[in-house]
């Protein structure tokens, strides 16, 4: 499966999990909606589209649980005809990440769960030490810079050429 | 029904060298009643996981291989026995000792199966 | 043609030195029969050496002759091969005839690509179905391998599962193989556990003694295994 990160320390956890847990594709992303990280996508338009949809799908559950509970919901799960979805933050001291995962029959609620704690503590091990966490981005023009630049690095050809469908 | 799964699992985790015993979702691999030895340090929810899995896939390559639905499935590891039997959706875990009476588990097993139709 | 060959052979048998062995010679390559052809070519060039068509003749005969002869000895090596091939197959299904006690028992040795090495899985109507089943089954073993990693219980050392056709059970060999054995499900578990142990010990020795397949293989009276 193809695996690529924004910052290279992702990337060998992202794969773990994603091998472990049998997902069908996975993002990794700030809040915001920029991408960190993705596996299993093979056109930039549908990770953008992925996550901005569940940035929002974040933002929404994490309205609702402080509504309901006083605090966030700690993740979504969607079950489809075939596929399912699960959809988490991320706390590491880097930051706040979200991961969404899409899985089908091949795995479960429990195995993703499982080794999205698996996942949690191999980004916290690897992220580098002593770095600042990453700033959100302030403003509109900023954030699309932002984006495309990442979408350029997951999606780079052979010889670094961007190539983006 | 949680009266009669509670006392499903509690039966199972009292059979001799039976560390953990669960209710499982076979679809989910979510919990849906456990019983855990005390200090243990078995995790519900991985065991759920991954027995759940295990069952799941053997049930699917039997069916592929034209052998028919499962009933008992008894894995062996170096530290430990895991025991499951399943019906529709629902699997029946334990986890034991390697010296426990597989035998015995196995049919507590197949009791409190019944206890759940 | 036959008319002519005949003709043109009843005239050098009247006439020696007639050169109509050109013909006949050439119309009897055309037919295929070299052996006849190349002898009239060769009488022929003898009483006419300075004769260059006969020459010509006589050469190109004998290029063919030479190609068949190494076409048929091609195909005798492919068909002592084929029959090696067929004798190691046979060897090779037979690696745990000897173990299997009754009918309803059946045992493979699979590869970590799910192929199998060794052993037969019949169907009821006697086919080996033994690459399809072991395909099926030896996924399994990547499932297991995964889940005892995390649950900490070590390396696994078999799978017994009862289905309703069958009881099965799997065990890894130590050349990352898997040996699977099935039996009938009126074969106590405890009775399987056992043949399994022994086909694992055998397909540990067939594997770590890298014998040659049809070599060693037990002799048996060719029992196997069939699946109600």
């Amino acid at each position: 499966m193809n695996v690529a990160a924004v910052e290279s320390w992702i990337e060998a956890p992202l794969r773990r999990y994603v091998d472990d847990a049998r997902a069908r594709i996975a993002v990794l992303l700030h809040p915001s909606g920029q991408v960190m990280a993705q596996a299993g996508f093979t056109r930039d338009v549908d990770v953008m589209a992925a996550c901005a949809l569940a940035a929002a799908a974040h933002a929404t559950a994490g309205e609702l649980g402080r509504r309901l509970d006083g605090r966030a919901f700690r993740g979504l799960h969607y079950a489809g005809a075939v596929h399912q979805l699960f959809l988490s933050a991320l706390e590491i001291p880097r930051g706040t990440f979200v991961c969404l995962t899409v899985f089908d029959d091949t795995s479960s609620l429990g195995l993703v769960r499982l080794y999205f704690d698996e996942l949690r503590r191999d980004l916290i091990a690897a992220s580098p030490a002593a770095a600042a966490p990453r700033p959100a981005p302030a403003l509109a023009a900023d954030f699309e810079t932002e984006l495309n630049r990442n979408l350029a690095a997951l999606f780079s050809g052979p010889r670094g050429e961007a190539v983006i469908s | 029904m949680r009266s009669r799964l509670r006392g499903a699992v509690e039966r199972l985790s009292r059979q001799r060298g039976v560390r953990a015993s669960l209710i499982v979702s076979e679809n989910d691999g979510l919990v849906v009643d456990s019983s855990l030895r005390f200090g243990e340090g078995e995790d519900s929810e991985r065991v759920a996981a991954l027995a759940a899995s295990i069952y799941r896939k053997a049930r699917l390559s039997a069916d592929a291989a034209h052998l028919g639905a499962v009933s008992f499935l008894q894995l062996d590891a170096d530290r430990g026995r895991l025991c499951a039997v399943g019906r529709d959706d629902l699997v029946l875990v334990v986890v034991a000792e390697p010296s426990a009476n597989v035998g015995l588990i196995r049919v507590e097993l197949f009791k409190a199966l019944e206890t759940l139709a | 043609m036959a008319d002519e060959i005949r003709r043109w052979s009843d005239e050098l048998a009247r006439e020696p030195n007639s050169l109509v062995f050109l013909q006949l010679a050439e119309a009897l390559r055309g037919q295929g029969q070299l052996a006849v052809a190349l002898k009239i070519a060769q009488r022929g060039l003898d009483r006419h050496p300075g004769n260059a068509d006969a020459r010509v003749l006589v050469d190109r005969i004998a290029t063919e002759q030479d190609a068949e002869r190494a076409s048929q000895q091609a195909l005798a090596a492919l068909a002592e091969a084929s029959q090696l091939e067929a004798t190691s197959k046979s060897a090779a299904s037979r690696l745990f005839a000897d173990l299997l006690m009754d009918d309803g028992q059946t045992a493979l040795l699979l590869d970590d690509n799910g192929y199998v090495l060794g052993g037969l899985y019949l169907d009821g109507e006697g086919v080996d179905v033994g690459q399809d089943v072991g395909a099926q089954l030896s996924g399994i073993s990547d499932e297991i391998v995964r889940s005892t990693r995390h649950l900490g219980l070590g390396d696994w050392r078999s799978l017994t599962f009862e289905t309703e056709a069958a009881v099965v059970a799997m065990s890894p060999t130590p050349h990352q193989g898997l040996v699977v054995v099935a039996a009938s499900r009126s074969t106590p578990l405890g009775l399987l556990r056992r043949l399994l142990d022994r086909c694992v010990t055998r397909s540990s020795a067939w594997l770590k003694g890298g014998e040659a397949l049809g070599e060693a293989a037990p002799e048996t009276d060719g029992r196997r295994g069939v699946l109600p």
